[in-house]
């Protein structure tokens, strides 16, 4: 019998968590990691590990095969390119407290696509080779220029498979608007960071454009359902609003996804918001009371099933490798390739982290421009180092195959790419949030296994969803 | 039912495969016939190999298909009918297996129809995707494989859907299954248990389960699309949660798992009171089986179980599984919303047991 390798990490006082390069996993009692030191497994042992996938018998050509492709199912390949972050233009009629793109006055001039512009990006749409695209309109605040929406929109009708995202901050609709947003592949994101006193203080700095704002969302809800609309709370981590509170804000529009944000260490933000890097225990520890109190929800109120987004993303990562496109959260993680996004001047930039940094003068991570193409030696020096498969922490972490690799963000915070990996947020954020998820996974409190039934988008809830070994 | 048998006369003296059209302006083809009398009994065509007269069919309702003229019985076979969505090609009737519940048990014999099928195929209406089923095709590996190619390669928008029992891939058919144009073909294969005692007991044959799982590691060295397939019987019904398990350790790579109720045809309408699991009394262990399946990313499907039978979590994955041509409702689904999804029953599935089950959704 041959063992197929495993990376162990602590799970709980009596167990430890077990992976394999594949991602499968089970929970091995303490007991059992002292057999498998002592070289002292049982026949039960063994059936156990040839079953799950962590050791292969004698001859068996189809475990070596379901092994090897489960590891390859974890590596992403990013495909051809399908999927642009579009900034029309980067006035805006809000100021938020922690705006992360140094945003341009209402009225200020040179601040919005050219023609040429328009004219290039236009033509890069023409060059598309997919069959379907997604584009997400960013800003600034897109709706100021539905002309240039309107435009983009229009080119895109060719692809088969369409979708438009976009972001907004609902403080201004009206009949132009609407007429746009009422094309059933177009959906709208916005920002709700909880109750109206919160979402003033942070964003609107007044009652009456909460007010507006509100109503607003009200109006686009009730116009098209909560399936069109989504909307992403911004959590100042110094001031965190009632954890209640914030879920009933959401509950109360019909929007059950909530991607819990903490502050971006970016633009404004990084000025205003000096204490960012310290608050990351306070943060994690109301991520998990936010989690709770969902799960708590939920359990109470079976109608109805909201979810934290990107624990969704790691949850189902861990067991559905290859389901998600989300570009969030994957490994390798190239850029510049399958998305790119295109300022309001027309450069290219391979995220919108990268964009704000570049906007508020930290590093100019741009890979090119739309007029010129961005298939450049900036972008392949980024994508040599895109993966954390060599990294030698994550060689070493139980979470490698579910867990990513985020360039920018290291950038971003250490001004390079080669910190020790356990000393980066991205990682501390990543080992936490895997303990969390791997907690609840092996909870024997039903409605934990309830939820996350649920955000595993599974038929039924089984009785426990981890192997375990005695 | 749609008959895909039809009482004819032909002017030729051998077997031909030719495409019937009623619009002489339509875009036509050499091997055509064309529509040239029209009467209570039936339509008469006209094409290179000479006249066909067929009984029972409109020309309307003929248009388009693909068929198989054998004069000496007199009879024509529709093998590719325009108007469907599932044609199946029988490519031989023999078999190395012999499963309890056979809907189509084997023949000894084999007549070799390759050269007329592949003709068939090649006048497939666009964008057809082909069944084909037998007896078991890869005992033919060779013309089988040969024939997809061709096809395939002479014609870039059909694609192939093949039933095998998965004894027969060996190590060295991987490197031909890489060749893009199998994108283009997928394998039905079914596997009951994980015990391979039980799984050999139930296709008939010693060592099948075994013989399977190498094929199985071919198939995910060649990156070939298999849908894997379980009927369900009394023996297996509680194996399927651990088969579940199995799936999602060792067989991934599948792109669906069908879950498929019994027929009452063959074998299994001879053997039903044994064989024939009531799923309405006992869901709990397909239920667990499908739950299994969702959480580690695998496709589960519902054959041939009609929707207001199954439990509402898991109802969306019965889907409309029976080929139109031998499918039927009850009087009752007439009310009912779901029918466009719903599977119905099979034309042989007896009345009475149909008409107890049906509680309109
Ligand atoms: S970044 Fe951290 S959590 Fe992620 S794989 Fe590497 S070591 Fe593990
Ligand atoms: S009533 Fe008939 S059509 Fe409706 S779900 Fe039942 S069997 Fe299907």
């Amino acid at each position: 019998m041959t063992f197929l390798p495993v990376r162990v990490r602590p799970l709980s006082d009596e167990a430890a968590l077990c992976v394999n390069d594949a991602g499968r996993f089970f929970a091995g009692s303490h007991g059992f990691v002292d057999r498998l030191l002592d070289e002292a497994l049982t026949p039960m042992d063994r059936q156990f590990l040839a079953r799950e996938g962590h050791a292969l018998e004698a001859d068996d050509p189809l475990g070596l095969a379901a092994h090897l492709h489960g590891v390859a199912e974890r590596l992403s390949r990013a495909g051809p390119l399908d999927y642009l972050i579009l900034v029309p233009t980067l006035r805006c009629n809000l100021s938020c407290s922690y705006c992360q793109v140094s945003r341009a006055g209402l009225a200020a001039p040179g601040f919005d696509w050219s023609e040429e512009t328009l004219a290039a990006v236009l033509a890069c749409l023409d060059a598309l080779s997919t069959d379907r695209i997604k584009i997400e309109f960013q800003g600034g605040e897109p709706t100021l220029r539905p002309d240039l929406l309107r435009a983009v929109i229009a080119r895109c009708e060719r692809f088969a498979e369409r979708q438009f995202v976009v972001c907004t901050n609902l403080q201004q609709i009206d009949d132009e608007i609407l007429a746009l947003f009422d094309r059933p592949d177009l959906f709208i994101s916005t920002s709700l960071d909880g109750d109206a006193t919160t979402h003033g203080r942070n964003r609107t700095g007044g009652p009456v454009r909460t007010d507006r704002f509100l109503a607003n969302l009200r109006t686009v809800v009730d116009r098209y359902g909560p399936g069109k609309v989504s909307a992403l709370p911004t959590i100042d981590a110094t001031a965190p609003p009632d954890i209640d509170t914030l879920i009933e804000a959401y509950a109360a529009h019909g929007l059950d996804s909530i991607f819990l944000r903490p502050i971006n260490f970016q633009g404004f933000a990084r000025k205003r918001h000096k204490d960012a890097r310290e608050q990351d225990l306070a943060w994690r520890a109301y991520y998990e009371r936010f989690v709770r109190a969902i799960i708590a929800r939920n359990w109470r109120d079976r109608g109805r099933v909201l979810e934290e987004t990107y624990l969704s993303i790691a949850l189902r990562r861990i067991f559905q490798p290859g389901r998600d496109r989300h570009v969030d959260l994957r490994n390798p993680n190239p850029m510049g390739l399958d998305y790119i996004v295109v300022d309001h001047d027309g450069m290219v930039y391979p995220t919108d982290e990268a964009r704000m940094l570049a906007r508020s003068g930290i590093i100019d991570l741009s890979i090119g421009d739309v007029r010129r193409g961005w298939d450049s030696e900036a972008r392949d020096q980024l994508n040599a180092h895109a993966t954390n498969q060599f990294d030698p922490a994550c060689q070493r972490c139980a979470y490698q195959p579910y867990c990513g690799r985020d360039l920018v963000d290291d950038i971003a915070r250490y001004g390079r790419i080669d910190m020790p990996r356990l000393e980066t947020e991205f990682c501390r954020r990543h080992l936490h949030l895997f303990d969390f998820v791997f907690a609840l996974i092996y909870s024997d409190d039903p409605a934990v296994i309830y939820s996350l039934s649920r955000w595993l988008r599974l038929p039924g809830t089984p009785a426990s969803l981890g192997a375990r070994l005695q | 039912m749609i008959r895909l048998t039809l009482p004819a006369l032909a002017e030729a003296e051998r077997p031909f495969v030719t495409r019937l059209r009623i619009d002489p302006n339509a875009d036509t083809d050499i091997r055509d016939s064309l529509l040239v009398n029209e009467e209570a009994a039936g339509a008469s065509f006209s094409g290179a190999r000479g006249l066909i007269a067929i009984d029972g069919a409109t020309g309307r309702e003929l248009d388009g298909d693909v068929i198989l003229v054998q004069p000496a019985p007199g009879r024509v076979e529709r093998l590719l009918r325009a108007g469907s969505r599932t044609n199946s090609l029988l490519v031989t009737e023999r078999c190395d297996q012999l499963c309890v519940m056979c809907s189509q048990p084997p023949k000894k014999t084999h007549v070799d129809r390759f050269a007329l099928l592949e003709q068939a195929c090649l006048l497939a209406p666009p964008g057809m995707l082909i069944g084909i089923s037998g007896g078991e095709p890869t005992l033919y590996k060779e013309q089988l494989f040969d024939m997809v190619e061709r096809v395939l390669a002479a014609r870039d928008d059909l694609a192939f859907h093949i039933l095998t029992n998965a004894q027969h891939f060996t190590v060295e058919d991987a490197e031909r299954l890489r060749s893009p144009l199998y994108a283009r073909t997928s394998w039905g294969i079914p596997l009951y248990a994980t015990d391979a005692g039980l799984h050999d007991r139930i296709v008939g044959k010693a060592g099948a389960f075994d013989r399977l799982e190498r094929s199985l590691a071919t198939l995910i060295l060649a990156g070939a699309r298999v849908e894997l397939r379980t009927v369900l019987v009394s023996a297996n019904l509680h194996e399927l949660p651990a088969l579940a398990r199995y799936v999602a350790a060792r067989l991934r790579f599948v792109e669906a798992w069908s879950i498929m109720q019994l027929e009452h045809i063959g074998f299994a309408k001879g053997r039903w009171h044994a064989l024939h699991v009531d799923h309405r009394r006992d869901f709990a262990p397909i239920a667990a089986a499908l739950d299994q399946a969702s959480l580690h990313g695998i496709r589960a499907q519902l054959f041939n179980f009609p929707r207001c039978t199954v439990p509402p979590a898991y109802r969306s994955m019965a889907i409309a599984s029976i080929s139109d041509w031998k499918r039927k409702y009850m009087p009752g689904c007439a009310a009912c919303r779901e029918q466009g999804q719903c599977s119905g029953f099979f034309e042989w599935h007896p009345d009475a047991d149909a008409e107890a089950s049906v509680t309109p959704l």
